[in-house]
């Protein structure tokens, strides 16, 4: 089981949820190498001059996105018990953050090949629902795209049609109870869109969903409208689930 | 714990994590299960008031009684001030996310003057009435601690009780007498009334301070309960005092985020402009077993990996040469980097140069303060070139590059041949590398000088001497980069208005909270934030209240001068501050307190111990 010099190459998978969604990349690597030290982790440190805990993350996530399918790899210099291990990280992560499992990796980081993410949309008004569908259904979804060319940052127009591999639109719709006497009660009716995609991610292209999102609100002429998104799946190219 | 209200604001601001706590130990209580409710507020960014060591420790020794719960709030970076207030979300505790007037005591520290403003904006934005006269009901009372409470008198206005001194016990009393009171449904008054009995606690309403035509301070009258001298707290037993066992680790970057372990409070130096090195008197160490055991229990429980020692001058530990083995012995097996700031380069010693390079290696940074030896003198730094060059040359073949080097300006008696002094030195460093034999090749030196403006300090020897005019110190740091020869040198300094209002501020009388409250009305906050200093607002708000910023800052005091803050007992005699200050006219030093005890007076808040003297 171990490999070279009894160091075993693991993947913990985990779900960063709720407030957690605000720490961006670069603070979870930080948050992680903590965590590694607190509970023990025998992690393999680099061994330069500046050592550091080695973890590796197949795919940043954007700040302010939910997600139940991060994942990150490191390796062990001690065999250990992989579910133990998992149970003893949870102890001393920050609730929002919660490793599923760990396990030896079965496919490399740069196979992932596309993600499935569910987005809500609150609140939303009555022709919501058609505007996104017409946007979605159209041969043409052009989005802005910043780039870099040389040092120069510039925002460039994309048409993302190609990488939407599926997608539904559903409305769910709630009844807010506003007052309550004698027996009556006065409601409003909300309306939630969820908009459930499969966008193209990993290292050959990747759409992040803010471009369809800023795509719909231009289109619908209205930025105030409030949205939460979450990262439900990363695929391989066969549509594999990533593990 | 964040309210869907807050939630909707994140989104739309820089670095939502700053507002929505749930960081590992902090600590969620049941609301139902407590009595007191303490709302422990830092005025300036999440990540500034996230380093500070102070706030840690009051953290974790009030969430330790069980019938109080004590949160964090931070003053909002304005994108979310503006969400906030263009939303109605008030300021709010990030544990709980409930807003701030709904806590029993609401607690500040004053750590520099140039956060008064923040103090007033937070208030504000958490419903609180900012003047004190406005706050009829028991709670919330608001508190404040901190260096700056010295001299409390400009913010008189706004804070109800002062507490001087350290804050491990006189805490709980407060807290114990609140709880008190609030369960017998006391009026305010009646509650004032009975803290200012403690000892070390200030309630300024209880002194009338009556002014002479000139605008010096005529009489300062206690009333009430009111002791006539307040005498700041102290702990005795720092290896007994409460300390955390544990930290919030924040999860973004902040600019201390490590281990801290604090080694001793008080400083045996006695360097004439330096306020902390007297405030925090007298000397208490503590156990290098004690630091240990301490910073191992934080660095387990946080994941830390670094650990800083603490203190003014941590060279001047006497267990240091024992401590750094101890630490080591664990830290380093657990990739663990320690280091060590606030060192002299006086007693930097090769043992502790050899321990250092064993660990990760930073830039080597002294503080000769001034540049020649007669400036050097009378300020009571007590280092010689020498020393410097020394020290510097030991570093250069331990494969040191880049060293910087702090100075002041604008310190009394200085001339601009002093000025000039510090661009010598400077190059004399410089000159000193490339005399190694052995230096690194193809490699070059960076010496960086930072130049701070000297800015003199209630409870120092200096609290008579003029502080020098914005144009006085730009004519000085003109003169400074004209004398700067070389390109291995290069020079900062700040900004001269800054210095000017924190000036004021720290030897100012109570006229001046209505300069602070009309300066906030024109907007200034973040005072010390380059970015958000308007000096011009604050020159407006001197001018209508008819005060003039020079007669606190540019004016000598005579020795006889009723001073605002003379009814603050810091423990040091004010003839030993005499003294000291006209050996300071003749460039005569002072040994530190370890050659000879120069009987500052500070011991007696100890009951005449102090560990300079064991």
């Amino acid at each position: 089981m171990p490999g070279v010099n009894g160091w075993t190459d693991v993947r913990m998978f985990y779900e960063k949820t709720g407030m957690a969604k605000y720490i961006s990349h670069l603070d979870m690597i930080r948050c992680f190498s903590r965590a590694m030290k607190r509970a023990g982790v025998p992690i393999w440190y680099t061994e330069g001059f500046n050592p550091h805990a080695f973890m590796s993350f197949a795919m940043p996530l954007s700040l302010g996105t939910e997600s139940f399918c991060e994942t990150v790899d490191f390796r062990l210099t001690q065999d250990v018990d992989l579910s133990f291990l998992a149970e003893k990280i949870n102890g001393v992560l920050p609730p929002d953050i919660r490793v599923k499992r760990i396990s030896k990796p079965v496919y490399k980081p740069d196979e992932i090949s596309f993600a499935e993410y569910e987005i809500r949309f609150y609140d939303v008004s009555e022709n919501f629902y058609s505007v996104a569908m017409d946007l979605l259904k159209s041969d043409e979804i052009m989005a802005e795209k910043k780039v870099k060319q040389g040092r120069k940052k510039t925002v460039k127009e994309v048409n993302i049609k190609e990488h939407i591999k599926r997608f539904s639109l559903r409305n769910e719709v709630f009844s807010d109870v506003l007052s309550e006497s004698n027996g009556y009660s006065v409601t409003s009716q909300k309306t939630d869109a969820v908009l459930n995609v499969f966008l193209s991610s990993g290292t050959k292209a990747n759409i992040n969903p803010s471009l369809l999102i800023n795509a719909l609100l231009k289109r619908c002429d209205d930025f105030e409208i409030d949205f939460d998104i979450v990262k439900k799946q990363s695929y391989i190219e066969n549509g594999e689930i990533f593990r | 714990m964040v309210t869907k209200e807050v939630e909707k604001l994140l989104k739309k601001v820089q670095k939502p994590a700053r507002y929505t706590g749930g960081e590992l130990n902090s600590v969620v209580k049941n609301k139902d299960e407590i009595k007191l409710r303490y709302a422990f507020c830092f005025p300036d960014s999440y990540e500034i008031g996230m380093s500070h060591l102070g706030m840690k420790i009051l953290y974790s020794l009030v969430n330790g009684r069980e019938d109080a719960w004590c949160e964090r709030v931070f003053a909002p970076w304005e994108d979310m001030e503006s969400e906030m207030r263009k939303n109605g979300v008030k300021l709010f505790a990030l544990e709980s996310g409930d807003s701030i007037d709904r806590f029993d005591l609401i607690g500040f520290t004053l750590q520099y003057e140039l956060c008064y403003t923040n103090v007033l904006n937070m208030l504000d934005l958490g419903g609180v009435p900012v003047l004190k006269k406005d706050r009829a009901s028991l709670t919330p009372i608001v508190i404040a601690g901190g260096p700056c409470v010295c001299n409390p008198e400009p913010m008189v206005d706004f804070i109800d009780i002062f507490l001087p001194g350290e804050g491990e016990e006189v805490t709980n009393e407060l807290i114990d007498l609140l709880i008190e009171h609030k369960e017998k449904g006391s009026s305010r008054l009646e509650f004032l009334r009975d803290a200012a009995k403690i000892e070390g606690v200030y309630v300024p309403e209880f002194y009338d301070v009556e002014y002479k035509t000139d605008g010096t301070v005529k009489s300062v009258i206690n009333r009430e309960t009111a002791p006539s001298k307040v005498k700041k707290r102290i702990i005795s037993n720092l290896n007994t005092a409460h300390y955390p066992k544990s930290f919030v680790v924040p999860f973004i970057d902040v600019v201390q985020d490590r281990t801290v372990g604090e080694v001793f409070r008080g400083c045996i130096r006695g360097c004439r402009f330096c306020q902390a090195g007297f405030i925090y008197r007298p000397i208490r160490e503590k156990t290098p077993e004690t630091v240990n055991e301490q910073c191992r229990c934080i660095s387990d429980k946080t994941g830390y990996d670094e650990i800083s020692l603490c203190s003014l001058s941590t060279s001047d530990y006497t267990n240091i040469e024992k401590l750094i083995p101890m630490l080591f012995e664990w830290a380093i097996k657990e990739n663990i980097n320690v280091s060590l700031p606030s060192l002299r380069v006086d007693n930097f010693s090769d043992e502790l140069l050899e321990e250092l390079k064993k660990v990760r290696r930073s830039g080597l940074t002294f503080a000769p303060e001034a540049g020649t030896q007669r400036l050097r003198d009378a300020i009571n730094k007590n280092v010689t070139e020498n020393d410097v060059l020394k020290t510097v040359q030991k570093a250069f073949e331990g494969g040191w590059t880049a060293v910087k080097l702090y100075f002041m300006m604008g310190l009394p008696t200085e001339k601009l041949d002093d000025i000039a002094g510090i661009a010598e030195l400077a190059q004399k460093v410089v000159d000193a590398y490339y005399q190694i034999p052995e230096r690194p090749k193809g490699k070059g030196v960076t010496v960086s000088i930072s130049v701070a403006s000297f800015v003199p300090k209630p409870f120092t020897p200096f609290q008579w001497e003029p502080q020098d005019t914005g144009e006085m110190l730009e004519e000085k740091q003109k003169h400074l980069l004209e004398s700067v020869k070389s390109r291995k040198i290069s020079v900062s300094y700040h900004q001269s208005d800054t210095s000017v209002l924190e000036g004021v501020f720290a030897r100012g009388d109570r006229r001046l909270g209505q300069v602070i409250y009309k300066a906030w009305q024109k907007g200034c906050k973040f005072d010390s934030w380059d970015e958000y200093f308007n000096f011009d607002n604050w020159l407006e708000a001197f001018s209508e209240c008819c005060l003039e910023p020079s007669f606190y800052a540019n004016r000598r005091r005579e020795f006889d001068e009723i001073l605002p803050w003379d009814h603050m007992d810091y423990g040091i005699r004010k003839e030993f501050l005499i003294a000291e200050n006209q050996k300071a006219h003749q460039s005569e030093t002072t040994p530190h307190c370890r050659v000879k005890c120069s009987a500052c007076g500070a011991n007696k808040l100890n009951g005449g111990k102090c560990d300079a003297r064991s």
